[in-house]
C-alpha cells in the first residue's frame, strides 16, 4: 500500500472499500455436523434468527452461513437485566468433500438450521465386488 | 489468588444500567440455577435470561434454540418463575440428552393467575403482567 497516497490523488480502484474500518460484531453459533457417505448434515443453533434472516453461501468449497436476529427487542421494553446476545450469527465451514450444490437443502426450525448437503456422486466411495 | 464473583453479564459489558437492576424487585434473589451456573459458566444447565419491563408488563426472555413447546415447562411457584427444558433422544447412532432450568424471582404486583409464555424462532418470552395499582397512572389536574 502506498503511504503517501491521500484521498485525491488516489484513484477509486485503490482506495479503499467504504466498508473497511466498520466493525461487525458477530458471534459463532453452536453447531453440530453429522455425517455418511451420502449426506453431511449439519445444525446450527440459531436463536432469534427467522426465515428470512439466514443467508447461506456455498463458494470454493466453504460454506458460509449468516443469520441475522430479528429485531431484538421491541419498542418500550426497557431491559433490566441481560444475559442474552444480541449478535448476529456467522458460521464459515470449509468442506473437505465435494457436495451437491443444487441438491442442497436448509430448514430453519425452532432456531435451528438444518442443512442437508449430499455428497458428489464421484466423491463416494465405491464398493468392489471381489469376483 | 483473588476470587471475583462471576458475572457474565458484566465480563461482556452488557448490563447497561447496574444500579438500577440492583434497586429492581427482581434482584436480590439470584435463582438457584444461577448459583450453581456462577461456578461453572455454561455447565450445569444453566439457562440465559433477559428480563425487561414496559408499563404493562415484565417480560424475561430466553434462548432455547431446537425446542419445542413440549419440551419446555414454565412454572410460577411462591413468586419464582422457573422455566425448565428437557429432552431426551435416541437414535441408532446418536443420543441425545439434556435439561436446562432456570429460575428468577417474580416482583410483587405480578398477576399470577395471567402468566403467558410464547416459543419463536427459538426465543422463549414469558410475559407476566402488572396489577392495576403498579401500573403508572395519570393524575388529572383540575
Amino acid at each position: 500500500m502506498n503511504a503517501t497516497c491521500t484521498p485525491s490523488t488516489c484513484s477509486p480502484s485503490t482506495r479503499s472499500a467504504p466498508s473497511v474500518g466498520v466493525t461487525e460484531n458477530l458471534q459463532k453459533p453452536v453447531y453440530t455436523v453429522a455425517g455418511n457417505d451420502d449426506v453431511y448434515e449439519v445444525r446450527v443453533q440459531l436463536p432469534g434468527v427467522a426465515k428470512g434472516g439466514v443467508k447461506i453461501d456455498l463458494e470454493d468449497n466453504v460454506l458460509s452461513i449468516r443469520g441475522e436476529r430479528q429485531s431484538t427487542v421491541p419498542e418500550g421494553w426497557k431491559p433490566l437485566h441481560r444475559e442474552l446476545s444480541t449478535l448476529g450469527y456467522q458460521l464459515r465451514l470449509r468442506l473437505n468433500t465435494p457436495v451437491d450444490e443444487d441438491k442442497l437443502t436448509a430448514n430453519l426450525e425452532n432456531g435451528v438450521l438444518t442443512l442437508k448437503l449430499p455428497v458428489k456422486e464421484a466423491a463416494k466411495p465405491r464398493r468392489i465386488e471381489v469376483q | 489468588m483473588k476470587l471475583a464473583r462471576y458475572t457474565p453479564s458484566f465480563d461482556l459489558g452488557r448490563v447497561a444500567d447496574f444500579d438500577q437492576w440492583l434497586r429492581h424487585p427482581f434482584a436480590g434473589f439470584p435463582a438457584v440455577g444461577q448459583l450453581l451456573g456462577e461456578f461453572i459458566p455454561g455447565a450445569a444447565g444453566r439457562l440465559a435470561t433477559d428480563v425487561y419491563e414496559d408499563k404493562d408488563n415484565y417480560y424475561a426472555r430466553f434462548e432455547l434454540p431446537g425446542l419445542k413447546k413440549e419440551d419446555v415447562k414454565v412454572e410460577v411457584h411462591d413468586r419464582l418463575l422457573t422455566v425448565s427444558a428437557e429432552r431426551r433422544e435416541k437414535t441408532d447412532q446418536n443420543e441425545e440428552s439434556f435439561v436446562f432450568s432456570r429460575s428468577v424471582s417474580v416482583p410483587e404486583g405480578v398477576r399470577g393467575d395471567a402468566i403467558a409464555a410464547k416459543l419463536e424462532d427459538g426465543i422463549l418470552t414469558v410475559t407476566l403482567p402488572k396489577q392495576e395499582e403498579r401500573k403508572p397512572k395519570l393524575i388529572q389536574v383540575d
